[in-house]
């Protein structure tokens, strides 16, 4: 009987410990685009019980740009273009509308799914479209046609096939680092590597396989690459002193890391191929925190030969060296929008710490957020949203904003200190 | 390719004669499970605590009672020719990784301290944590300042 409590309790408790990621919006914008995911009609024997148009629209509106309408506010149901009555849907305030049907496929439990959006305002078919998955994967096929749809819309990828890595913290029973890999809607998320000594500093290669990262494992810092689907994972050969900050090249031929093996932390480029090390900066300050451009052609880094942390941007061929900010004595850990015009990075002001962004060319800062001790920003590859890490009641937590600040959420965890949010690369290609 | 692949094809080179409002083809790619590896980590519960240096907010420079504590570590620690280790430490305000390099800083101060009150640098590592090992969670100053470490143990 104990026993049978025990368990029951146990499970009780698993449940509610299972971390998932949540994305709650705090603040949305005032005027969403509206748009209508009639239920997909499936002409299937056993049509699965999770409804595919629930997955769409929840996935559209996780960041606050959309708003979906539900089916029992809907006036009908059309199934097909010449079913639909465009007056309906404009009383409705609809902008787009989306029918689709689904269909077995060739292989046994693969999913056709058809579907058609349409423009209300202008009363006419945008897109045709025909997405192919599985029914054990049906989150997967729903988030493909949501990018689909919110590319045709937006004109920029959508990124709910996308995942995010993360630093998670336990103190109880005993002081516990995980590196944990989510999906961006909070599915399946994992813990890929755990260590009793501290972990830092996760990035995505580009090709979206891999993870770079910093663990104490040793008993001193040093940088670990992890195929986070094999779980193959290499140590580079610790180097005298600090072995942190890897970033991947565009290529993902090189890391860019720092090292100190000198006496003082540089900026150093890691040749995977030749297993080799090359130094790019030489200054007797901190040198840290690069991120490699876009384009692969420059270098954004933290450095504070000034006498405090400010950014610098390198080009890569002739070491040529800018200072970027001037505003405030503390502003670090650059990251590049994936158009390479802009940087999101760490800037203090009144004692305290926001999350920041800054044009390349005009030099406009722009700081985005409020609260007080944001670092580690990390940028949807569409370039549209923004993650960072922050406190709240003395809890290490994530959050989020829009790069045009005014959409704000909140990540909320049960399992106990999150931080050092990592997005990774576009994963699936809905290319036009 | 698939029957089905190719019948995909046809409609799409169908439509992009026949000016059809484009369709374009999606693949979802199955989920693959990620898959986790372990560490049971370094373990220091060998060493013990010789001292601890405090620092100010950013700085790494030695106060004159830091100098002091130092050149008497100095002398137990040649006296008995022991090893050292020298951890670094910041307090959470500022990014990670420059605090791994502040950190450092402050280990490097401690170490070089010592070499000149005679500790051989063979004797000595340094290692910096950043803000990666509070010794106390907790925003507020009295936290920070006693995050702000450079801390001496004996191997």
């Amino acid at each position: 009987m104990v026993f049978k409590i025990l368990t029951a309790l146990l499970l009780i408790f698993s449940s509610v410990l299972t971390s998932e990621l949540r994305i709650e919006i705090t603040k949305g914008i005032k005027d969403p685009i509206r748009i209508a995911i009639v239920p997909i009609l499936w002409n299937l024997d056993n049509p699965p019980r999770e409804y595919l148009h629930k997955i769409i629209s929840s996935d559209l509106e996780s960041f606050g740009e959309f708003e979906s309408l539900l089916p029992k506010e809907m006036l009908s149901l059309p199934q097909a273009e010449e079913e639909i009555f465009y007056r309906d849907w404009k009383l409705l305030d609809v902008d787009y509308l989306v029918l689709g049907t689904a269909s077995a496929g060739e292989n046994p439990l693969e999913i056709v799914v058809n579907f058609s959006l349409f423009n209300v305002t202008r009363e006419r078919l945008m897109k045709r479209s025909i997405s192919v998955g599985s029914v054990s994967y049906l989150n997967s096929l729903a988030h493909v046609i949501s990018d689909r749809i919110y590319s045709e819309i937006n004109g920029l990828p959508g990124i709910s096939s996308t995942k995010i890595s993360y630093i998670n913290q336990n103190n109880f029973p005993e002081r516990k680092y995980f590196l944990r890999v989510t999906d961006i809607d909070g599915r399946n998320d994992s813990s890929i590597f755990s260590s009793s000594e501290p972990l830092m500093s996760p990035s995505w290669s580009s090709d979206g396989k891999r993870l770079a990262y910093v663990s104490f494992e040793e008993g001193t810092s040093g940088i670990y690459i992890q195929d986070i689907y094999t779980g193959k994972r290499t140590g580079l050969k610790l180097q005298k002193g600090i072995n942190s900050s890897p970033n991947w090249s565009p290529s993902d031929r090189y890391l860019v890391a720092v090292l100190s093996k000198d006496g003082n932390p540089d900026i150093y480029r890691y040749d995977l191929e030749k297993d080799n090390w090359k130094q790019l900066t030489d200054h007797f300050g901190i040198d840290t925190e690069p991120d490699w451009s876009p384009d692969g052609r420059k270098i954004i880094f933290t450095s504070n030969r000034s006498g405090s942390p400010q950014i610098y941007e390198m080009n890569v061929s002739n070491r040529k060296i800018r200072r970027k900010t001037f505003e405030g004595s503390y502003n670090a850990r650059a990251r590049y929008t994936p158009d390479g015009k802009r940087f999101v990075f760490v800037h203090r002001r009144d004692g305290l710490f926001h999350i920041a962004v800054q044009n390349l060319r005009t030099g406009k800062l722009q700081i985005l957020t409020d609260t007080s001790l944001d670092e580690s920003p990390t940028i949807s590859p569409n370039g549209k949203v923004i993650i960072y890490a922050t406190k709240n009641k003395e809890k290490d937590i994530l959050a989020g904003i829009s790069i045009d600040g005014k959409t704000r959420f909140i990540l909320p965890t049960n399992s106990g200190g999150v931080r050092e949010p990592s997005w990774s690369p576009l994963l699936v290609s809905t290319n036009n | 390719m698939s029957l089905f692949d190719q019948f995909l094809i046809m409609v799409a080179i169908i439509c992009s004669f026949s000016g059809c409002a484009a369709v374009s083809m999606d693949r979802a790619v199955e989920a693959e499970t990620v898959s986790a590896v372990s560490e049971s980590g370094y373990s220091d519960s060998d060493s013990q605590v010789e001292g601890t240096i405090y620092f100010e907010y950013d700085k790494y420079s030695l106060s004159t009672s830091a100098v002091k504590e130092i050149r008497s570590f100095a002398k137990s620690i040649k006296s008995n020719s022991s090893k050292v280790r020298i951890e670094g430490h910041c307090d959470e305000r500022g990014t990670r990784e420059y605090n791994l390099a502040l950190g450092e800083r402050r280990a490097n101060a401690v170490s070089e301290l010592l070499q000149v009150n005679g500790v051989p640098s063979s004797s000595i590592t340094t290692v910096s944590y950043g803000e990666e090992r509070p010794i106390t969670y907790g925003s507020n100053e009295s936290s920070w300042s006693k995050n702000r470490r450079a801390v001496l143990k004996v191997l």
